[in-house]
């Protein structure tokens, strides 16, 4: 009983010193962000928030009038009771084809800066956008969507009462949309490790802490895993093993083909892909083959399952995939290195882990949504 | 006795009439046939939803063999999520255009574009190409008729290419009124023969009706009514919003008729104008104009007979006619001689995705 105070103490101590140590043991040579809750929510400046504009935003992001076939909606792919994603290891795509990559949480993307997987875009409208048009994902026209828009007469007088304009236009839809996303956030006071981070001791149980010393200390996850969103919004190979749905499913085969085509890869790339290839698609760098972008651990008690391809069912796994020091890949980071992690430091890591999520899961009801009507 | 005087009389007539009118009736001539095996690849094509975007709609979901290579509806379905606020016009010999569609956006010299234009636009099919095209590749099958047919792989040109050489084998074949305009006395009736006659005389359709095509390839106002569905449908309405929309059309959400050729010309003369319909196979492809209003050929020639609709753009050759009920029955009798045996495709049995070797692509 003793010891343990002393641990907690010993612990809380070495957490407000996080960014002193961690780095310092790792070796690094760079500090790493401390870890702990998260600030207010960071609104750009050319969409201020406002309580309409968040309704709005809220009936836009289960209207599946904004996509092609009137089919998919936001939440059809980030379903709250599915963590925001879709549960399973690739999202689904647009009908006719499959998507190539794992749906993530809309809980808490207010905090990147970089968007998707591979940080394709850096802005939660611009991000919007993408996916509604994206023709694996909602294939949505954006003349139509908006036409679709100005035909129902209650986003009219929402959009003139939010906006001050006299029609929906789809680019105040995605603004909404946003603004909507941006109140989809951990309340500090439902994650233990807020709670604990703000002084409440016996928010983390003995295991959860020493699994916090793990992350910051031995286990080296906060050299990505840093900052209060957990993420260091930067790009890394892991090595990650590839999703075997790739080798037998003619819908993957084609959408992965199909995103190197899009992407502008030269024809040799094309001709032998055989995986997704991450911030590569953007850069065209070599080094850059197979990165993508730390995502949050916030709230993963909910986002199973894990990577960019949705390979690990469980977090259990993905802590024996670091303990290994994740995968093989020419490319992989220097920082991953075995952990020699035992049984009980892997339920400390798990533990820790779990108290970065919300005692219950961010749960919001689908809204009624307002019909069309013929036009005066 | 008398009836035979006439038949050697019409073809006289009809070289007086299309002197005054334009070009004369005559025979489709043959289009030089495309290759035998894009034809077979493009027949595939033609009834493959995959070259749609959501995989659920193909070019005979609007363009039907069993309906005159059209819906048969008034106005036509469009993609999902949309209904489109026009007409499927038959394919029947679409081939011999200048100009496609309704308000003639399209060349006719360019059949691949006009399939594209059915493919990618988001009230048809709503494809993106390069979807498509790796999509055909997932299909051994198709590899391997897009290698007999253009000595390469799948892509998204070729696909309109094959599709554009089957669209040219969708003629009118052996129509009465060719057998006639070649010398077959008894090829039409003398009811159709009594038709025919008053299309190029009294009832004046030649004036515009003219040439193989029976088309003048032009552009009139008829004052044909409105079809109120296109308003007072969200769905339609939202399409032809957008239509015009992206036409650069000014002010289209105010539109409460369709400006037809307008729309792409933005010339005010243009407003209400559409471009003239070969009748050719007319007696299958119900219901006709532009907007599908008018039920049966029956109401076409009463719509004629009255001098047309109301329209401030009303095309000048349209008089009120006063038909007898025997002319229109003859009009009537004449327009289905137009048609030749039915062009029947049988759906093909569409192959399958397979998996491919991962990274040999």
């Amino acid at each position: 009983m003793q010891t343990t105070r002393w641990a907690a103490l010993l612990l809380g101590g070495l957490f407000l010193g996080v960014g002193l140590w961690t780095s310092g043991a790792l070796g690094e040579g760079q500090r790493d962000r401390a870890i702990g809750p998260l600030p207010p929510v960071p609104v750009p400046p050319d969409n201020p928030m406002s309580p309409g504009k968040v309704e709005l935003g809220k009936l836009l992001f289960w209207d599946t009038r904004l996509s092609g076939d009137a089919s998919t909606s936001c939440a059809s792919c980030h379903d709250p009771t599915l963590g925001w994603g879709t549960g399973q290891a690739l999202s689904r795509g647009y009908p006719g084809s499959e998507h190539w990559r794992n749906s993530q949480p809309v809980l808490n993307s207010a905090y990147y800066a970089k968007l998707f997987w591979a940080g394709e875009v850096t802005s939660l409208e611009s991000q919007a956008a993408a996916a509604a048009t994206g023709n694996v994902a909602g294939n949505g026209d954006p003349v139509m969507m908006e036409e679709r828009l100005r035909q129902i007469p209650e986003y009219v007088n929402q959009f003139k009462q939010v906006f001050a304009v006299e029609q929906p236009t789809i680019e105040l839809a995605w603004q909404a949309i946003a603004a909507f996303e941006r109140t989809l956030v951990s309340k500090a006071e439902n994650v233990p490790f807020d709670r604990y981070a703000k002084g409440d001791q016996p928010a983390l149980s003995p295991e959860a802490k020493r699994g916090l010393a793990l992350f910051q200390g031995k286990a080296g996850c906060i050299q990505c895993h840093n900052g209060p969103l957990l993420s260091d919004d930067s790009y890394h190979n892991l090595g990650v093993p590839e999703n075997a749905l790739f080798e037998s499913s003619p819908l993957h085969q084609i959408t992965l083909r199909y995103q190197h085509v899009v992407r502008g890869v030269p024809e040799k790339v094309y001709r032998s892909a055989d995986r997704d290839l991450g911030l590569y698609y953007t850069t065209k760098r070599e080094e850059d083959r197979g990165k993508f972008r730390t995502p949050s651990l916030r709230e993963l008690k909910y986002t199973a399952p894990y990577m960019h391809n949705g390979v690990f069912a469980s977090l259990e796994e993905v802590i024996e995939f670091y303990g290994r020091a994740g995968g093989t890949d020419p490319n992989k980071s220097p920082l991953l290195k075995p952990l020699r992690l035992s049984d009980q430091e892997k339920k400390d890591l798990l533990a820790f882990l779990l108290s970065l999520s919300s005692d219950q899961p961010l749960i919001i009801e689908p809204p009624n949504l307002p019909d069309y009507a013929p036009m005066k | 006795m008398r009836r035979r005087l006439t038949s050697w009389c019409i073809p006289l007539l009809l070289g007086a009439a299309s002197a005054a009118w334009g070009q004369a009736l005559q025979p489709l001539p043959p289009i030089e046939p495309p290759k035998t095996e894009q034809v077979e690849l493009g027949k595939y094509l033609f009834f493959e939803p995959r070259l749609s975007g959501d995989g659920g709609v193909s070019c005979d979901t609007c363009h039907d063999p069993a309906t005159g290579w059209g819906d048969g509806k008034a106005l036509s379905t469009g993609y999902p999520g949309s209904e489109y606020f026009r007409n499927a016009q038959t394919l029947l010999n679409a081939a011999y255009y200048k100009r496609n569609y309704w308000d003639g956006r399209m060349a006719g010299s360019d059949l691949p574009t006009l399939v594209r234009d059915h493919l990618t636009e988001a009230h048809f099919m709503q494809v993106d190409g390069r979807l498509l095209a790796e999509r055909l590749k997932q299909v051994p099958e198709y590899v391997e008729m897009f290698q007999k047919a253009f000595s390469g792989e799948p892509t998204f040109g070729r696909t309109l290419t094959a599709v554009a050489a089957f669209l040219k084998t969708i003629t009118s074949r052996n129509a009465p009124i060719d057998r006639h305009l070649r010398g077959d006395r008894s090829a039409l009736s003398a009811e159709a023969q009594e038709g025919l006659a008053l299309f190029q005389g009294k009832a004046g359709c030649a004036q515009c009706h003219t040439g193989a095509l029976l088309s003048d390839q032009k552009f009139h106002a008829l004052g044909v009514p409105e079809n109120p569905d296109i308003f007072a449908d969200p769905f339609r309405h939202t399409t032809f919003r957008r239509f015009f929309r992206t036409l650069g059309a000014p002010n289209a959400e105010n539109y409460r008729e369709d400006p037809g050729l307008y729309g792409v010309t933005k010339e005010k003369v243009d407003w209400g104008k559409f471009r003239t319909p070969s009748l050719r196979e007319v007696s299958r492809t119900a219901p006709y104009m532009h907007n599908g209003s008018l039920a049966t050929l029956e109401d076409v020639v009463a719509f004629y007979d009255r001098g047309g609709g109301q329209h401030r753009n009303k095309s000048p050759l349209l008089k009120p006619l006063g038909l007898t009920a025997g002319e229109k029955r003859a009009l009537v009798e004449f327009l289905k001689s137009l048609a030749g045996d039915p062009v029947i495709v049988e759906r093909p049995e569409l192959p399958d995705y397979t998996p491919r070797k991962l990274g040999q692509n």
